[in-house]
C-alpha cells in the first residue's frame, strides 16, 4: 500500500505536463458544475424564503361563531405545508385598513357596520413544492366548513415557480452533459498519459510485473488527479464567490437575503465525485494496457 | 525428430514442433530443439529468420500458433495469464535496443526488477543493485539516466537488470548488434561470466563470428525453419 502510493506519487511528478492538463480540465469542470450548484442552492434558498412570505387568506362566512373558527384554525394547523395560522378579526382588519388609509379615515367614518369579514391568514413552510401544491392547499382550505373564500397571489406563484423549475431543469441537464463530457475528457487524458508511457509499462511487464503492480499506482494517480482537480476547482469557485458576493451586496442586490457558499458536505461530495471520475477514467483506459 | 524423454533437472527449454504465424507470414515453422541447463546456447540466422519471434515465444510476449514448449518447468501452452509474471521473474532478458526506462535512473531501472518481484526491503534492493552494477562496471553511474549513457553503457545496465534477479535463464536477443566491437566484447564477456556462475544463456545473433565463442549448443534458423545442428541435449 505504502509502496503503491510512493510509486504513484513518483510517476505523478515524472509526467507533470499531461497531469497538469488533466488537473486543469477537471478543475474547470468542477468550477462550472459547482458554480451551477452554488447558484441552484441560493436560488433554492431564495425560493424558500419567498414561499415563507406567501400568505393565503381564508375569509370566513359572515356570522361564523367562535367554535367554527377554532375548528377551522385547528384544522389548518394540522396541514404539513402550513407554518403558521393567524386569526384576523374583522375589527382588526378595519383598524389596519384605517391606519393604511391614514388621513382619509373620514371615508370610513360613515360606516356603521364593519363590511370586512373575519379572516384566517396562513403562512407557508419553506418545503412546499410548486404552484400546484399551493393551489391544492388553497382548495382544501376553501373546502372547510365556514370558509367563504380564499385569496392568494396565484399568478405570481405560478410565474415565479415556473421560472425556477425551468432553471432547475436546464441546470440539471447541463450538469449531466458537463459531467459526461468531463468523464470522456478525463478518460482520454488518462489514456494519453498511459500511451505516453506505454513503453515503460511494456518493459515493466516484461521484467515480471503482475496486473496489480501496474494497476494500483495508476488508480492512485487517477484519484489524485481527480482530487487535485476538484480541489483546484472549488478553490477557484470560492475565490470567485469571495470577490463577487460583497460587490453584489454593496450594490444593494442582496438586502434581505444571505448568500451562502456550498455546504461542507457538498464540498466533500464534489471532491469524492471528482476522485471517482479520475478513478473511472483510469479504470476504463487501463484495461487495454494490461494485455501485454 | 523423435521426442526425447524429458528431465526437468537437465532440460531448461524444450520446443517441440513449434510454429508461429502472423497472418500469412510463417515466422516459425515446426521448430524443435532442447536447451540444457547451464548451456551457452546460440540461435543464429539471417535477419527475418524468426529469431526475435522465437525469443518472444519463450518469455510469452507472443503465443505460439501450435506446438509444445516448456521453459524452466512451465508448460507455455497451458500457462495461465496470472502465471506469466512468475515465468518472467525467473528469466533475465536483454534486447538489442536495451529497453531501459528513460526517465528512471540506472539504479531504479535495475531495482525495478526486485520491486516487481515483491522485495520490499530497501537495503536488500540497494545491496543487490549496487552489487550487480559493480559487476557490469556501472556502479559509479547509478544515478545517471539512460539517455545520457552511450549504447554500450546502456546495454551494460540492461545486462545488470537481467542478472539482478538471479535468473536461471538469460535470454539475449542480438544484445551486441547495435554496439561497436569493444562494447560488444564487453557485453559478451559479461554474459560469459554470468554463464560461468551457473546461469543458462540463450543468445540470438545474425553474426556467425560470435558463434565460435564459448558456445555449447546452437541452432540455425532460416525463414522460420530450423536448419543445421539441433540443440537436443547431447
Ligand atoms: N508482430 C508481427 N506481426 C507480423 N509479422 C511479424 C511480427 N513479428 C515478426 N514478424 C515477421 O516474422 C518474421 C520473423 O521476424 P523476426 O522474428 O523479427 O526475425 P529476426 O529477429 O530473425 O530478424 C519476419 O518476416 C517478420 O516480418
Ligand atoms: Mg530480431
Amino acid at each position: 500500500m505504502k509502496d503503491t502510493i510512493r510509486r504513484g506519487a513518483a510517476d505523478f511528478l515524472n509526467y507533470k505536463y499531461l497531469h497538469g492538463i488533466c488537473v486543469i480540465t477537471i478543475a474547470l469542470s468542477v468550477f462550472v458544475i459547482s458554480a451551477f450548484g452554488l447558484f441552484l442552492i441560493n436560488a433554492g434558498d431564495l425560493m424558500v424564503s419567498w414561499k415563507k412570505g406567501i400568505r393565503i387568506i381564508a375569509y370566513l362566512e359572515p356570522g361564523a361563531d367562535e367554535e367554527t373558527r377554532d375548528l377551522i384554525i385547528g384544522e389548518m394547523e394540522t396541514y404539513p405545508e402550513v407554518a403558521g395560522v393567524e386569526y384576523v378579526s374583522s375589527g382588526e382588519a378595519l383598524d389596519w385598513l384605517k391606519e393604511e388609509i391614514g388621513r382619509q379615515t373620514a371615508l370610513l367614518e360613515g360606516l356603521t357596520d364593519n363590511p370586512l369579514p373575519d379572516a384566517v391568514e396562513v403562512s407557508l413552510s419553506g418545503d412546499i413544492d410548486g404552484a400546484d401544491a399551493i393551489s391544492s392547499l388553497a382548495a382544501r382550505m376553501e373546502g372547510l366548513d365556514g370558509v367563504a373564500d380564499v385569496e392568494y397571489a396565484r399568478k405570481w406563484i405560478e410565474r415565479f415557480g415556473g421560472i425556477y423549475n425551468l432553471f432547475r431543469l436546464t441546470s440539471m441537464i447541463l450538469i449531466g452533459l458537463i459531467v459526461s463530457a468531463v468523464m470522456m475528457i478525463v478518460a482520454n487524458t488518462i489514456r494519453l498519459i498511459l500511451y505516453s508511457r506505454i513503453d515503460e509499462i511494456k518493459i515493466t511487464r516484461i521484467i515480471g510485473a503482475d496486473d496489480a503492480f501496474i494497476k494500483y499506482p495508476l488508480y492512485f494517480e487517477g484519484m489524485m488527479l481527480g482530487f487535485l482537480g476538484g480541489l483546484a476547482g472549488l478553490v477557484l469557485l470560492y475565490a470567485a464567490f469571495f470577490i463577487t458576493v460583497p460587490q453584489l451586496s454593496s450594490a444593494g442586490l442582496l438586502v434581505y437575503f444571505q448568500v451562502r457558499f456550498l455546504p461542507w458536505n457538498l464540498v466533500l461530495l464534489i471532491l469524492l465525485i471528482s476522485m471517482t471520475v479520475g478513478w473511472i477514467g483510469c479504470y476504463f483506459s487501463i484495461r487495454r494496457f494490461l494485455r501485454f | 525428430m523423435k521426442k526425447m524423454p524429458f528431465d526437468p533437472e537437465r532440460t531448461i527449454i524444450r520446443l517441440y514442433d513449434v510454429s508461429k504465424y502472423f497472418g500469412e507470414t510463417d515466422a516459425l515453422v515446426n521448430v524443435t530443439f532442447d536447451v540444457c541447463r547451464n548451456e551457452f546456447f546460440f540461435i543464429s540466422g539471417p535477419s527475418g529468420a524468426g529469431k526475435s519471434t522465437l525469443m518472444k515465444l519463450l518469455y510469452l510476449e507472443e503465443h505460439m500458433s501450435s506446438g509444445y514448449a516448456i521453459v524452466d518447468g512451465m508448460n507455455l501452452a497451458r500457462i495461465r495469464r496470472n502465471q506469466v509474471p512468475m515465468l518472467r521473474r525467473r528469466l533475465g532478458i536483454v534486447f538489442q535496443d536495451y529497453k531501459l526506462i528513460p526517465n528512471k535512473s540506472v539504479f531504479d531501472n535495475v531495482g525495478l526488477v526486485l520491486e516487481v518481484a515483491g522485495i520490499r526491503s530497501r537495503k536488500t534492493v540497494r545491496d543487490r543493485v549496487m552489487d550487480v552494477l559493480e559487476k557490469v562496471g556501472m556502479a559509479d553511474r547509478h544515478d545517471a539516466f539512460p539517455p545520457t549513457l552511450s549504447g554500450g553503457e546502456q546495454q551494460r545496465v540492461a545486462v545488470a537488470r537481467a542478472m539482478v534477479g538471479n535468473p536461471s535463464l538469460i535470454l539475449a536477443d542480438e544484445p551486441t548488434a547495435s554496439l561497436d566491437p569493444e562494447a560488444a566484447e564487453m557485453i559478451f564477456d559479461l554474459l560469459v561470466s554470468a554463464h560461468s556462475e551457473g546461469t543458462t544463456i540463450v543468445i540470438t545473433t545474425h553474426d556467425r563470428y560470435l558463434l565460435s565463442k564459448g558456445c555449447t549448443g546452437s541452432i540455425y534458423l532460416k525463414k522460420g525453419q530450423c536448419e543445421g545442428p539441433d540443440g537436443a541435449c547431447r
